[in-house]
């Protein structure tokens, strides 16, 4: 009975710690970038990693995203005759939902895990040590472009996600099932509001880029460095920001659209 | 060469982006430019709103030429206040107006029609529209329909 | 020198200020590592190098690069500059011709070579080897314990080396010591650790397999161990 409340004792201690470890390492990555020309040159090759490689996914997904929308709406709704709703539908679930939350998982799995699998690769083999034994400080140097990139990158993907899926949706409901596009798009921007909608669904954007890449660093840096390690903490960088993204998703819709 | 190269795509990458965004505001949301448009304000009172909202419609012959901007009680009278924001280039409502919330469709959102009076002066910013007709209250009809007593 | 996981590794990153020690300090040039803050801590590590048992060269970057980068993040030198010191510290390790390669194309001992231009690239006062010479082949290995001396007569500099390849590194060291259970065992000039009559010196110079480290891992009495299995 002692042993057991040692040993819970222990590990909230070591979960306080780590939290506490991660929030340091925030702030430190958060003021360390640099935004001399080379810190931008360095912020260029990590958003080209980040956000410019995950581009193909998530267009891919984006697209059959929006088309399975657009079919099953449309089964759905020409039932009650009100197929030309199919837009606002498609659009609505996409912006406000499927937008933010199905691109910060592929985030997490395409750019996410890749991050944390680099750096801690760059530890195991000494490169961050050899960094700070050369006065260079990793954080400024390896985590905070990495960490900014992400931030940045994830409303673009988010947003362009949306845009891709709408189209994708369009397609099938326009070109495929018929339905008029003037009251597709018509419908959609009546019920589509920017304020609402639109930028609700990028602040999620923003906070689920803001996570997940601090997720990832974070495991990067702090895992054991064996290959052990560097597995266990790539799946944990998944693992956990997607939890995250999807916990987090349930706050903020109840804050932002509960209220209504 | 590489750098370069890298650089641009980045660009793109961004641009991209941007131009998602400006998307999902012009084609998806149907925000247009000049959407902060002039307006003033107009009041009406109804016994019963019978579920309209804030940011509803306010038409007239089918047009929209406002909006609901807040619905609140009136204690005294213990009915609904709403306030209208009516474009301001619509300035020639006469003040005998009648103000009639309506349905769009069967069972569509709830909107205000305004229909105009005879009288020479127009509605100015503060007014209150008097002639007001609620809401038309479906389960209340079916429910005098079905009691016999119903006497319209 | 001292037999492997008695934290010979540790001391350099105590030295070089990457671990806090729990208990005492450590003095680097008059400097007390841990009383120092983030930033002074990073600018004193600019006068110190460490060649690392991996190499730990950034491996997205050229060999040319790797050079360049601490002239880079230290110095306001023009390109042409950082050109010139990366072409005379790469053929001071002789792999002037190496220098478009990237990392993962060099061999092992070419790869220490390479760490080796770039940790002296600072020019720094002091430098620290974590087992240059393990897992490298004879001419490799002779290759670096003659860089390694050159370097440090030419360079003027104080070197740390760290090492378990005994004979290598008595040939070119001035001061040994030799660390064992957590304690210093033995020290002093090569010739005066061959003399020592310590056991422990003694079997570590050596290389004997059984003596005060014994063969055996600490296990219950053979013969039981055998029988009780059934």
């Amino acid at each position: 009975m002692i042993d057991f409340i040692r040993r819970s004792g222990r590990s909230g201690l070591d979960f306080c710690a780590a939290v506490g470890r991660a929030s340091i390492f925030l702030l430190r990555a958060i003021v360390g970038l640099s935004l001399s020309g080379k810190g931008l040159k360095l912020l260029a090759r990590q958003i080209y990693r980040v956000g410019v490689l995950s581009l193909i996914i998530i267009i891919v997904s984006g697209l059959f995203i929006g088309m399975v929308l657009g079919l099953q709406g449309y089964s759905i709704l020409v039932d009650y005759g009100s197929e030309q709703a199919v837009g606002q539908m498609v659009a609505l679930t996409l912006v406000r939902e499927l937008g933010p939350v199905v691109t910060a998982l592929l985030f997490a799995g395409r750019a996410g895990s890749a991050l944390t699998a680099e750096i801690g690769l760059m530890k195991a083999t000494e490169q961050l040590s050899s960094m700070e034994m050369m006065g260079v400080d990793p954080l400024k140097r390896v985590i905070a472009p990495r960490f900014w990139a992400g931030f940045i990158s994830m409303p673009i993907l988010a947003a362009i996600f949306s845009m891709v899926g709408i189209f994708g949706g369009m397609l099938i409901s326009v070109d495929w099932l018929g339905v008029y596009d003037g009251a597709f798009w018509s419908n959609m921007q009546k019920a589509v509001e920017f304020n609402n909608d639109v930028i609700n669904g990028m602040i999620k954007a923003v906070v689920f880029g803001w996570v997940c890449t601090w997720i990832a660093v974070f495991q990067g840096y702090d895992l054991v460095p064996t290959s052990e390690g560097i597995s266990a903490a790539t799946t944990k960088t998944v693992v956990y920001s997607s939890l995250s993204v999807l916990g987090l998703d349930f706050l903020l819709t109840a804050v932002m659209f509960g209220g209504i | 060469m590489y750098q370069r190269s890298m650089e641009l795509v980045v660009g793109v990458f961004i641009l991209l982006g941007a131009l998602a965004m400006v998307f999902l505001a012009l084609q998806v949301s149907g925000l247009s430019l000049d959407s902060q448009r002039a307006t003033y304000k107009v009041y009406a009172q109804f016994d019963d709103l019978g579920g309209l909202n804030v940011r509803g419609r306010v038409s007239l012959a089918g047009v929209t030429i406002g909006r609901v901007n807040n619905v609140s009680l009136d204690k005294e009278s213990y009915s609904a206040l709403v306030e209208l924001e009516i474009y301001t280039e619509v300035d020639n409502l006469s003040t005998d107006s009648v103000a009639s919330i309506q349905t769009s469709g069967l069972l569509g959102d709830k909107y205000i029609a305004i229909s105009v009076g005879a009288d020479e002066e127009y509605l100015a910013d503060g007014d209150t529209i008097f002639d007001t007709q609620s809401a038309l209250n479906l389960e209340k009809l079916i429910g005098a329909f079905a009691s016999g007593q119903a006497d319209f | 020198m001292g037999p492997s996981g008695i934290g010979k590794t540790t001391l350099l990153k105590l030295i070089g200020g990457q671990l806090r020690p729990d208990s005492g300090r450590v003095l680097v040039g008059g400097l007390d590592f841990q009383r120092l803050s983030r930033k002074q801590l990073f600018d004193a590590r600019a006068k110190m190098g460490m060649l690392f048992q991996s190499g730990a060269l950034f491996s997205d970057l050229t060999v040319f690069e790797n050079i360049a980068f601490p002239l880079r993040a230290h110095t306001q030198l023009p390109d042409e500059m950082i050109r010139d010191i990366v072409v005379m510290k790469l053929n001071a390790v002789g792999l002037r011709g190496a220098r478009n390669l990237m990392p993962s194309e060099l061999s092992g001992g070419m790869t220490r070579r390479v760490a080796l231009a770039r940790t002296i690239a600072l020019d720094p006062d002091l430098i620290m080897y974590d087992e240059p010479f393990a897992g490298q082949d004879p001419i490799a290995m002779g290759v670096l314990v003659q860089l390694i001396r050159l370097l440090n007569d030419a360079l003027g500099l104080t070197s740390v080396l760290v090492s378990h390849d005994i004979s290598e590194a008595l040939s070119i060291c001035d001061h040994a010591i030799i660390i064992a259970d957590g304690r210093v065992i033995g020290a002093g000039a090569p010739s005066e650790l061959k003399a020592m009559d310590s056991p422990l010196v003694n079997q570590f110079i050596n290389g004997l397999p059984d003596g005060p480290v014994p063969f055996h891992f600490p296990a219950g009495d053979y013969a039981q161990d055998l029988l009780t299995n059934r």
